[in-house]
C-alpha cells in the first residue's frame, strides 16, 4: 500500500489479468459521444478480458457505461470509439482479430456478428421483430452464417428452439412475436443469438424485464447452455443477486472505468473498492440487521458532461484521502495476496 | 378472412344507401330546381313558354314530388344498375361517368404510382441521412412542394410547355388521333398531353407522404429489434428494408383508403385549368345545375371508393404486419 502510482494515467497492461485462453480482451477502451449539449465520455480506458468458456458479470449503475461496452464489441455503438483496442479471438484459432480497426458496416465486422459474437438484449418484448415469425428471424442468422439451404436452416431453427425450452417448437417457429409472453420471447432471442454457436454471448440485462420465476428459469437455461455450448458469456446488469448465480467473475464498472475485477466468491466475501463496499452494503439480505436502515450511496453520479479529477468517486467515497483522490487517477493493481483480484483505488497503492 | 371481407362487404352496401340518402337531401336543399335552369335556357332561346309545357316539363322531371319520393325513384331504379337520365343533357347517367372514368382513374392510379415510388425511396433516403446536406435540401424540396398550390403549378407548367418545349396543351388528344384508334403514336400523343397533370398531382402529395416516410422511419429505426437484426450481421440495407422499412410504412398503406377519392375529385381543380374530361369537372358541373341524379351517382361513386378504398387498405396493412391479422 506504499506503493504510490508511477505516472497516473493509461498504464494498465501491469495489472492485466493475463491469461492463455481469452476470447476477448480489451485495451483501454475510450468511447465518446459528440452531442449538441457537449462531449461526453462514456468509457475511459476499459480493460478486462473475458476468459473462455466462463462468464464474466459486468455491474454497475445506470450510465456507468456497462451497455456501451457490449455494443462496443460488437461496434454498434452509436458513439465514437477514440481509442483502444478489442482483441477477439474466434474458437480453435491463434489468430487475434481487432475488432476496432474493422470497418463497422463491413464484411469481415458482419461475419462476426451474430455468427462469433452475438448479444441478448434487455427488452424482450421490443427485441422481436413483430412483421415476421420467430423462426424466419432464427433462420436469418443462420443462412447468413451456417448454411445456404433453406430446410436445414428450417431444422436447425426448430432444433434450437427445442433446446430453449419452447414446448412445441414447431408451432413456435411459425408464430409471431406478439402471439408469446415475455419470458417466450426471451428464450427466442436467446434462441437465436446462440442458433450459430457463437464464441462470446454479450448478454444486456437479459432478465431485467421479467417477473422473477421467469428470470430464474431463463437464468438457469442460460447457464445450461453456457455449459453445453462452451460460449463465453459477458453479462451485463445491476443486479448483483444475479451475478452471484451466473457469473464467474465479475467486473464492477464506476463512470466509464472498471474499478475491480475478482472471481465472483472474492468480489462478495471480501470487496475491496469502497464503491463495490456500499453496493454490496445497498442489497436488502434476508435475515440480516433487521430493523435498520438500508445503506445507500451517497450523493448521485456526476454530470455527464464533466470531467471529474482524480479519482471519479471521490466526490461519493466515504474513504477518500484529500490531496490524492481529488486529484491523481488511481492505478490498477493486484490486490496484495491475490493473481485475480484487481482494485483501482489509492487504499491499495 | 373471407367471412372478414363479406361482413365488411355487407356493411359497404348499407352504409352506402345511407349515405346516398343524406347526399341526396343535402343536394336538393338550395332552392331551385335544374327545372329552373331548363326554363331560363329556353326562355333566353324562345321568348315566353306557356304554362301548359312549364306544367308538362314539371311532370317530367317530377320535381314537385316530395324529396322522398324523387330519392325512391332515383334508388331503386340504380339498385337494378340504371342510374337514370342526366337532366341536363338527356344522357344516360351512367354514360356521362363511364365516358369520364377511365381518364379519371388512369390519371388518378399513375400519379398514386408515381407518388409511392418517388416518395418511399427518398423518404427512406432522408431519414438514414438524417442532418445531412441532402436531407436538407430534399426537406427544402418537400416544403417547396406542400406549400405550392397545385393549380398554381400546372399553370406555370402549362405556360413553360407551349412555351419553352413546344408541346401540345388542353385536352386530351391532338386532334389527328382524336378518333383514331390506338396506337404507339396516339399512346406517346396521349402522354405529352397528360404529363402535367400527374406530375401536378403526384408533387403535392408526394411532398407530404415523404414526410410521413422519413418521421415514421426514424421512429422505427430507434426500435429494438433493428439493433437485433444488425446484431445478426445483417447488411445494413437488409436491415433498413426488411426490418425497418415494412414496420414504417402503415401510415401510408392506411392513407391508401383516404386517397382513393381524394385523388378522384382532387384533380378538379387541375382538371379543369388543364381542360381535361375528368369526373371532377362534371361533379361541379352537376352540383351548380342541380342535375340531381348525376350528382348524386358520383357522389355514391365517391363513397364507394372511400369504402373500397378503405377495405383495400385493410388487407394490404394486414399483409405487411400480421398483429392486424384477424384470426
Amino acid at each position: 500500500m506504499t506503493n504510490v502510482a508511477t505516472g497516473a494515467g493509461t498504464a494498465t497492461t501491469g495489472a492485466q489479468i493475463i491469461s492463455e485462453d481469452d476470447v476477448v480482451r480489451v485495451e483501454d477502451l475510450r468511447l465518446s459521444f459528440y452531442t449538441t449539449l457537449g462531449v461526453v465520455r462514456a468509457l475511459n480506458g476499459v480493460s478486462f478480458n473475458i476468459p473462455r468458456g466462463k462468464v464474466l458479470g459486468v455491474v454497475g449503475e445506470s450510465g456507468c457505461g456497462k451497455s456501451q461496452t457490449g455494443l462496443s464489441i460488437m461496434q454498434l455503438t452509436p458513439g465514437r470509439i477514440e481509442g483502444g483496442r478489442i482483441l477477439f479471438r474466434e474458437f480453435n484459432t491463434s489468430e487475434e482479430i481487432d475488432i476496432v480497426k474493422l470497418d463497422k458496416n463491413g464484411p469481415e465486422m458482419r461475419k462476426i456478428r451474430g455468427n462469433h459474437i452475438s448479444m441478448i438484449f434487455q427488452e424482450p418484448m421490443t427485441s422481436l421483430n413483430p412483421c415476421y415469425t420467430v423462426g424466419h428471424q432464427i433462420e436469418e442468422a443462420i443462412l447468413l452464417h451456417q448454411t445456404q439451404d433453406k430446410a436445414e436452416a428450417r431444422r436447425r431453427a426448430v432444433d434450437i428452439l427445442r433446446k430453449v425450452g419452447m414446448p412445441n417448437p414447431e408451432r413456435i417457429a411459425d408464430s409471431y412475436p406478439h402471439q408469446l409472453s415475455g419470458g417466450m420471447r426471451q428464450r427466442a432471442m436467446i434462441a437465436m443469438a446462440l442458433s450459430c454457436t457463437p464464441t462470446l454471448l454479450i448478454a444486456d440485462e437479459p432478465t431485467t424485464a421479467l417477473d422473477v420465476t421467469t428470470e430464474a428459469q431463463i437464468l438457469d437455461l442460460m447457464r445450461e447452455l453456457q455449459h453445453e455450448i462452451g460460449t463465453s458469456i459477458m453479462f451485463i446488469t445491476h443486479n448483483m443477486g444475479v451475478v452471484a448465480q451466473m457469473c464467474d467473475e465479475v467486473a464492477v464498472m464506476y463512470l466509464g472505468r472498471i474499478i475491480e475485477r475478482a472471481a465472483v466468491d472474492d468480489m462478495f466475501y471480501d470487496p475491496k473498492h469502497p464503491y463495490t463496499i456500499s453496493l454490496l452494503r445497498s442489497i436488502p439480505r434476508l435475515g440480516v440487521a433487521r430493523g435498520q436502515k438500508l445503506e445507500s450511496i451517497k450523493g448521485t453520479v456526476p454530470d455527464p458532461y464533466s470531467t471529474v479529477p482524480g479519482c471519479p468517486f471521490h466526490p461519493r467515497c466515504p474513504a477518500a484521502i484529500p490531496g490524492l483522490c481529488d486529484t491523481v487517477m488511481p492505478d490498477e493493481v493486484f490486490v496484495a495476496g491475490s493473481r485475480t483480484h484487481t482494485v483501482r483505488c489509492h487504499l491499495y497503492t | 378472412m373471407l367471412n372478414f371481407i363479406a361482413r365488411r362487404l355487407v356493411n359497404m352496401f348499407f352504409l352506402l344507401i345511407v349515405v346516398s340518402f343524406v347526399g341526396f337531401w343535402i343536394i336538393q336543399l338550395p332552392p331551385g330546381s335544374i327545372l329552373d335552369v331548363q326554363i331560363q335556357r329556353l326562355r333566353m332561346q324562345g321568348g315566353n313558354l306557356p304554362e301548359s309545357m312549364i306544367q308538362a316539363l314539371r311532370d317530367r322531371y317530377g320535381v314537385d314530388d316530395p324529396f322522398y319520393i324523387q330519392y325512391w325513384k332515383w334508388i331503386s331504379r340504380s339498385l337494378q344498375g340504371d342510374f337514370g337520365t342526366s337532366f341536363e343533357t338527356d344522357q344516360k347517367v351512367a354514360e356521362r361517368i363511364y365516358n369520364r372514368l377511365g381518364i379519371s382513374f388512369g390519371l388518378s392510379l399513375t400519379a398514386l404510382l408515381f407518388t409511392w415510388l418517388v416518395a418511399i425511396p427518398i423518404g427512406v433516403y432522408s431519414a438514414t441521412h438524417r442532418y445531412t446536406w441532402p436531407d436538407y435540401i430534399i426537406t427544402f424540396v418537400q416544403f417547396l412542394g406542400l406549400s405550392i398550390p397545385g393549380f398554381l403549378l400546372a399553370l406555370v407548367l402549362l405556360i413553360m410547355a407551349s412555351r419553352l418545349w413546344d408541346q401540345p396543351i388542353g385536352g386530351l388528344f391532338s386532334p389527328q388521333y382524336a378518333d383514331a384508334p390506338w396506337s404507339l403514336a396516339k399512346l406517346w400523343d396521349f402522354i405529352r398531353h397528360v404529363w402535367i397533370a400527374v406530375v401536378v398531382l403526384a408533387i403535392g402529395a408526394t411532398a407530404g407522404l415523404t414526410r410521413v416516410m422519413r418521421a415514421n422511419l426514424l421512429d422505427v429505426l430507434n426500435m429494438q429489434y433493428i439493433q437485433t437484426a444488425r446484431a445478426k450481421g445483417l447488411k445494413e440495407s437488409t436491415v433498413i428494408w426488411k426490418h425497418a422499412v415494412r414496420n414504417a410504412i402503415h401510415p401510408l398503406v392506411m392513407s391508401l383508403g383516404t386517397l382513393l377519392p381524394a385523388l378522384v375529385v382532387g384533380e378538379t381543380l387541375i382538371a379543369i385549368i388543364l381542360s381535361l374530361p375528368t369526373i371532377g369537372p362534371l361533379y361541379l358541373d352537376a352540383l351548380r345545375s342541380q342535375d340531381m341524379y348525376l350528382a348524386g351517382t358520383i357522389l355514391v361513386m365517391l363513397s364507394a371508393l372511400l369504402l373500397i378504398g378503405n377495405l383495400i387498405a385493410d388487407l394490404l396493412l394486414a399483409w405487411v404486419d400480421p398483429r392486424v391479422r384477424l384470426e
